[in-house]
């Protein structure tokens, strides 16, 4: 090779070190903050899903009650706490939705009634899907009045859940994350009674 | 050219995206809601002005026959600066464009003004290009989704991201869903372009006469 080839070789690869060096440095500064950004907004979620609750305790690993249930997109159980008090549990789900997954948390108190629910991430079309996250739909009888036990469904389905004008693919895939949590609730909630009320040893 | 001849070049002259036709995947991609637009916009103008200016300043370092990779390092790099400034420092802006902020890398606008103007051209003329043509992608993003936004779904700076929830003009069972969808953005862009190239054949005509 001649002198010119390798001049070539060298800018290109000053320029690609460089930059690396740069893009290494600023990964070193924001990676923290984004770690701690990623953190507040789940805190913020759990929160949401049950205003209850004060503190939330990740379980290490899904309960061995859920695994038999066969219950598809459960990504994390919380147990929530007021003052040393238990006040239900928020799941983390996950179900996918018109152009992506939604991840969503719902909450459900001891009695096993639906605290809250909140989107926490999504892609679906803004204007159309991404309403999911509006209070309007979230906040609606349907879902404010839900119990384990029960099975939602939008109204198109026969069910009772209000869906979103133009957009039922993204309001069942919430309906089908809500239903996944109150029947993990339900077998979460029997296995607690059972073995608190009798005191079976 | 002066400086506000330049600037003036890239928002009305050259518009990247009315006059050349410009970087169409974020323009047909995210323009379905004001905020959307607008944020995609700035978020290209900021990348547009730092890799022109870098790129400016070692235009006569840059031997020519590895002109393109160079540029394309020197984009991406400033891409992933602003994406992981963003997800620090404003996560909820970043939540709604995230997954169009590593697109930048490929709009074509970016490596356009590299290679036409800043490879050729002083570090303040660059900036001043750079800013010229972001301003004028971020215009024409924002009218194409004000027009979709409006007539799609009835709202207007719907940002409920932001806590926000816009201004409801009329209800939105009477809008036109089709504007909101991907075919929308095509048959806005369309008319758009089509009127102001009526607009401008009309005026050199007059020129003429």
């Amino acid at each position: 090779m001649g002198k010119q080839e390798w001049r070539l070789i060298l800018v290109l690869t000053v320029i690609c070190v460089l930059s690396g060096g740069v893009l290494g440095w600023v990964n070193a500064l924001t990676a923290p903050v984004i770690e701690e950004q990623r953190e507040l907004a789940k805190q913020r979620a759990l929160q949401k899903a049950l205003p209850a609750a004060t503190t939330f305790v990740e379980e290490e690993a899904l309960p061995k009650e859920l695994e038999s249930l066969g219950l598809e997109g459960i990504v994390e159980v919380h147990r929530a706490y007021h003052d040393g008090e238990e006040k239900g549990y928020v799941f983390i789900v996950d179900q996918r939705g018109y152009a992506g997954p939604i991840r969503m948390a719902v909450g459900v108190t001891p009695l096993g009634n639906l605290s809250a629910l909140t989107v926490i991430d999504q892609s679906e079309t803004p204007g159309l899907g991404a309403k999911i996250k509006n209070d309007k739909f979230l906040k609606q009888p349907a879902f404010q009045e839900a119990q384990v036990g029960a099975e939602l469904a939008v109204k198109k389905d026969r069910g009772e859940v209000d869906a979103i004008a133009s957009a039922t693919i993204s309001s069942r895939a919430v309906v089908r994350g809500v239903n996944t949590a109150l029947s993990a609730a339900q077998s979460l909630l029997e296995v607690e009674t059972t073995s608190g009320g009798e005191g079976v040893d | 050219m002066t400086k506000w001849q330049i600037f003036k070049n890239g928002v009305f002259n050259e518009n990247p995206t009315f006059r050349m036709v410009l970087g169409m995947c974020p323009t047909l991609a995210v323009t379905t809601a004001v905020v959307n637009g607008l944020g995609m916009g700035l978020a290209t103008t900021l990348v547009l002005v730092g890799s022109n200016v870098i790129i400016a300043l070692l235009r006569h370092l840059i031997p020519k026959e590895i002109r393109i990779p160079a540029y394309i390092v020197v984009i991406a790099t400033f891409t992933t600066i602003i994406d992981k400034t963003m997800a620090a420092t404003t996560p909820d802006l970043h939540g709604v464009l995230g997954i169009f902020i590593p697109l930048i890398v490929v709009n074509c606008i970016v490596l356009a003004r590299a290679e036409a103007f800043a490879s050729k051209h002083n570090v303040l003329d660059s900036t001043f290009d750079g800013l010229g043509m972001g301003i004028g992608f971020t215009l024409a993003l924002t009218l194409l989704s004000f027009i979709r936004e409006v007539v799609g779904t009835g709202t207007l700076l719907e940002a409920t991201d932001f806590g926000f929830e816009g201004f409801h003009l009329f209800s939105d069972e009477l809008g036109v869903k089709l504007l909101i969808l991907p075919p929308g953005a095509f048959i806005t862009l369309g008319l758009l372009l089509a009127g102001i190239n009526w607009y401008v054949a009309r005026k050199e005509e007059k020129a003429h006469e």
